[in-house]
């Protein structure tokens, strides 16, 4: 995994710091020392293999693990080896990852063997001994015995050699594969685990986590030489790339996984945003690598291999926060990062080379994967109180609400209820206004009505007084007249035929008639006869219109004709009417009757007509100019037959203004104190129980018209 | 006889009045106001009687319209109805005698008619002899002028003047003494 290329980030930092660690193996002999490498400037391919064995530039290394840095440069090295002792043993290359891997045996200056080994080698003349890239040493007697080795690889040429016998190899190897199967076994079962957590839990972490582990494990698998198990030497471009992917993809990974784990957005911000950069790097080492460019690649995969030491920083941080998984976090990533640090220093040559130092790595990624696998179940477990706590909280925040809700129910119950009692009082006093004003406005009605009562009054009476006048002191006129011709008519009465002195008494009879003035007498009897007749004919015909204007049945709807009650308006009018203006009646013959309430019928008319009458009011009109023209007809409209009745005058009129406002009640364009201005309001109101329709033309200076249509 | 005028639109109460009055009075009676200016022009018509309520103008109006050219006659406001207003602008602007309403009674009307006949009847005595007595003391003071005259600045009278003046005193005493 990508821990293993972390070791080069890591190198530099944790070199010198010493560890104790037990061996509980026989120390493995690397043979760094003698190992030489040849001078980049040569051109051995052209020199033939022989020749480069024979060069003069060739360096000895010091390290006990030589290393050969990355370069996708081919590198040559040799061992010069004993032919005595060494003969028939084996030179392990502990380092599966070499693309293209060829050794030679020279033997005085001839090539006695040649092995292909190369991570990438399509087709291998011998299958290696062990895991490892093994060559054996040809039982050959020579004086001089050298291995000589090409090597070329995307990855670093980091070089653990030993010899060994084929017993001590096959020994190690298993001790190795033993080791690792163990080792891949955590991880199946690590991954199995959580992939079947991920599975019933259905938390993504788990995921994430699984993903994580087959990443590690992967990069172990390809680390350790084992990916030949994969049979991926079928696919060379994949064979020449599988461990920068699997680099890739573990650091990204592990971003992902560490970035969720310790809740970097919320504890260390900071940090997660950093760590999305690393994972932007990461994706252009991906892409370097799909180009070929795998050198660069290595280094910027190295380059981010530094992420990982932020994870210590950040559980701490994410710890002191609170967040108790992070221990375990912290734990892990501290066991590991020894780990790397043992498999560094045994390298340096440190602490002793054994199996256990060599899998400190693949035994502290092991651990590491347990712990981590216990701190994403704190997690979970953490989540889960977290949860809890939060849904206790809710079910407080909730209980708490309810209780608020139920006070400021009570509270608002009772403000209700004050209102409720304050609209109720404040409801029982508008009632006390409203029949207070009902009652101010019947009184006005009343006041109203007694006026226009107390208005007719005056007009009757006068009517009245008039014909009663005359007809009385015409009654007594008359009796004076015929005592008159009483007298003539007895003296005429004593007279007999053949009286003595008829002719005196004739003659006195006659001077009698003189005296009196006959002739004038009859004519004023005529006279006071006609103007009793008149008289006597009018007081009827106005007690008739009376008694028709105030029918008491007044609030009854009965049939009436219209024109009766006009008339019978304009007679109860006329006195009020003499000094104000004259009236043109044009009655339809035989309308039809119209149910009604002639009482309050009257009412309208009287009003209407005083209103036309008066607005002709003025001191510098002649009443003889002043026309009050009704008339009725019969109209048919919408469908509809109507009674029209119309009251057409010839005075001040209205302005648009004074219109809308007419039938409101109190206003009045009288002086104060003159009419109450009830009048049309009445009117209004009775019309409107009759169903009529009422009509306005005016035009101030030119007169007014009201048209009443009573429907049939 | 009284000459009384009536003034009213209705013609029956016209009728009605000649008929009542006619042996009482010299009656004249018209329905038009300007026929009753014309003969108030042409008659010595003493008591002028007018209904209130008229077409053309009310009987108030009428007296107003009147009593700068004919301030003399008596007069009385016939009304159908006791009208306020009526009556207050009567009694201010018109300046009536009697106020009488219909239907009236006959001996009533008779009595206030000569009673207002009499008022007027003393009205004219009364201007008359005052006029009467204005013009004696006229002459009274002419005399005393003349007295004045003829004894201003003098300490002793001759005889003629003597005799003069006890004739003019004598005059002044008989004119202002005698009623």
């Amino acid at each position: 995994m990508a821990w293993g290329m972390r070791i080069q980030g890591i190198r530099a930092v944790w070199i010198g710091v010493c560890f104790a660690f037990v061996s509980t193996s026989g120390a493995q002999e690397f043979i760094g020392t003698r190992v030489e490498s040849l001078e980049q400037s040569l051109q051995p391919e052209l020199m033939g293999v022989e020749s480069v064995a024979l060069s003069d530039n060739w360096n000895a290394h010091v390290e006990r693990v030589p290393n050969l840095g990355l370069s996708d440069e081919v590198k040559w090295i040799r061992i010069i080896l004993d032919s005595r002792t060494e003969n028939g043993m084996l030179i392990e290359i502990q380092n599966a990852g070499i693309d293209e891997l060829t050794g030679y045996m020279i033997c005085d200056e001839k090539v006695v063997a040649s092995f292909e080994r190369g991570g990438i080698a399509t087709s291998q003349s011998e299958s290696s001994l062990g895991t490892y890239p093994t060559f054996p040493i040809p039982l050959t007697e020579c004086d001089e015995m050298t291995a000589l080795f090409r090597l070329k690889s995307g990855k670093p040429m980091l070089l653990p050699i030993r010899i060994a016998g084929p017993r001590e190899i096959i020994g190690d190897s298993h001790q190795r594969d033993v080791l690792f199967a163990a080792y891949f076994g955590v991880i199946l079962v690590m991954l199995l685990y959580n992939l079947f957590l991920f599975f019933s839990v259905g938390d993504r972490s788990y995921l994430e986590y699984s993903l994580f582990i087959l990443m590690v494990g992967g990069t172990q698998l390809v680390l350790n030489g084992y990916a030949s198990h994969l049979q991926i030497q079928a696919l060379p471009w994949l064979n020449l790339r599988i461990t920068h992917f699997f680099g890739v993809f573990s650091g990204l990974t592990t971003i992902v996984f560490v970035q969720n784990f310790l809740r970097l957005s919320r504890y260390v911000p900071w940090l997660h945003k950093l760590l999305n950069f690393y994972f932007v790097i990461y994706l252009v080492a991906f892409v370097l690598a799909i180009f070929g460019q795998l050198v660069w690649s290595y280094n910027v995969i190295n380059f981010c291999a530094a992420a990982i030491l932020f994870c210590i920083p950040g559980s701490i941080i994410t710890m002191r926060k609170g967040y108790a998984p992070a221990k375990y976090f912290l734990l892990a990533f501290t066991i590991f990062i020894i780990a790397v640090l043992v498999f560094v220093l045994k390298d340096t040559g440190v602490i002793p080379y054994n199996a256990w130092t060599f899998f400190a790595l693949p035994l502290g990624s092991a651990i590491e994967l347990v712990l981590l696998s216990l701190a994403l179940a704190s997690r979970i477990n953490q989540l889960k109180k977290e949860s809890a706590v939060a849904r206790e909280e809710q079910l407080r925040i909730s209980q708490l609400n309810e209780r608020m809700v139920r006070e400021q129910n009570n509270v608002l119950e009772e403000r209700v209820k004050n209102r409720t009692v304050d609209l109720e009082e404040m409801n029982s006093t508008m009632r006390t206004t409203l029949e207070e004003l009902q009652s101010a406005q019947q009184q006005l009605v009343q006041s109203e009505k007694l006026a226009s009562i107390g208005q007719l009054t005056a007009g009757i009476a006068h009517e009245l007084n008039n014909p009663i006048n005359f007809v009385s002191s015409s009654a007594q006129s008359l009796r004076r007249d015929f005592e008159d011709l009483n007298e003539v008519v007895n003296a005429v009465k004593a007279l007999e035929p053949g009286m003595d002195d008829i002719g005196s008494k004739v003659n006195a009879l006659q001077a009698k008639l003189a005296q009196l003035d006959v002739d004038f007498t009859q004519r004023e009897i005529e006279e006071l006869l006609n103007g009793i007749e008149d008289g006597t004919m009018r007081t009827s015909e106005i007690v008739k219109g009376l008694r028709i204007f105030s029918r008491m049945d007044g609030d009854n709807f009965i049939q009436a004709q219209v024109n009766e009650l006009i008339e019978s308006t304009l007679i109860v009018l006329r006195s009020n009417l003499k000094d104000l203006a004259t009236v043109q009646c044009h009655l339809a013959e035989d309308l039809p009757m119209v149910m009604c309430q002639p009482g309050r019928l009257n009412q309208v008319f009287m009003n209407i007509i005083t209103n036309a009458a008066q607005s002709m009011e003025g001191p510098d009109r002649e009443v003889d100019d002043n026309e009050v023209i009704i008339t009725t007809a019969l109209s048919e409209s919408i469908g509809q037959s109507w009674i029209e009745v119309r009251v057409k005058d010839s005075g001040v009129g209205m302005s648009e203004g004074v219109k809308s406002q007419i039938f409101d009640p109190f206003f009045t364009t009288k002086p104060v104190g003159e009419g109450t201005g009830l009048g049309l309001s009445i009117v209004m109101g009775i019309l409107r129980d009759h169903n009529a329709e009422v009509e306005v033309d005016s035009e101030e200076g030119t007169g007014s018209e009201f048209i009443i249509r009573f429907p049939l | 006889m009284i000459n009384v005028l009536y003034l009213d639109d209705e013609a029956h109460n016209l009728t009605a009045f000649r008929a009542a009055f006619r042996r009482d009075f010299q009656v004249h009676v018209t329905t038009e106001p300007t026929e009753a200016v014309r003969i108030l022009r042409e008659q010595p018509i003493e008591v002028i009687i007018s209904d209130q309520k008229m077409p053309k103008l009310s009987g108030v109006e009428f007296f107003e319209l009147i009593m700068p050219d004919y301030p003399n006659p008596v007069r009385m406001l016939l009304t159908g109805h006791a009208d306020i207003d009526a009556v207050i602008d009567a009694i201010n602007k018109g300046q009536i005698y009697k106020y009488i309403s219909k239907p009236w009674n006959e001996s009533e009307l008779k009595g206030l008619v000569q009673e207002a006949s009499d008022l007027y009847h003393h009205r004219q005595g009364m201007a008359s002899e005052g006029a009467q007595l204005m013009e004696r003391m006229n002459e009274a003071r002419l005399h005393s002028t003349r007295i004045q005259r003829l004894t201003e600045g003098q300490t002793e009278l001759n005889a003629d003047d003597t005799k003069e003046v006890a004739r003019l005193a004598g005059e002044v005493t008989q004119l202002l003494g005698s009623n």
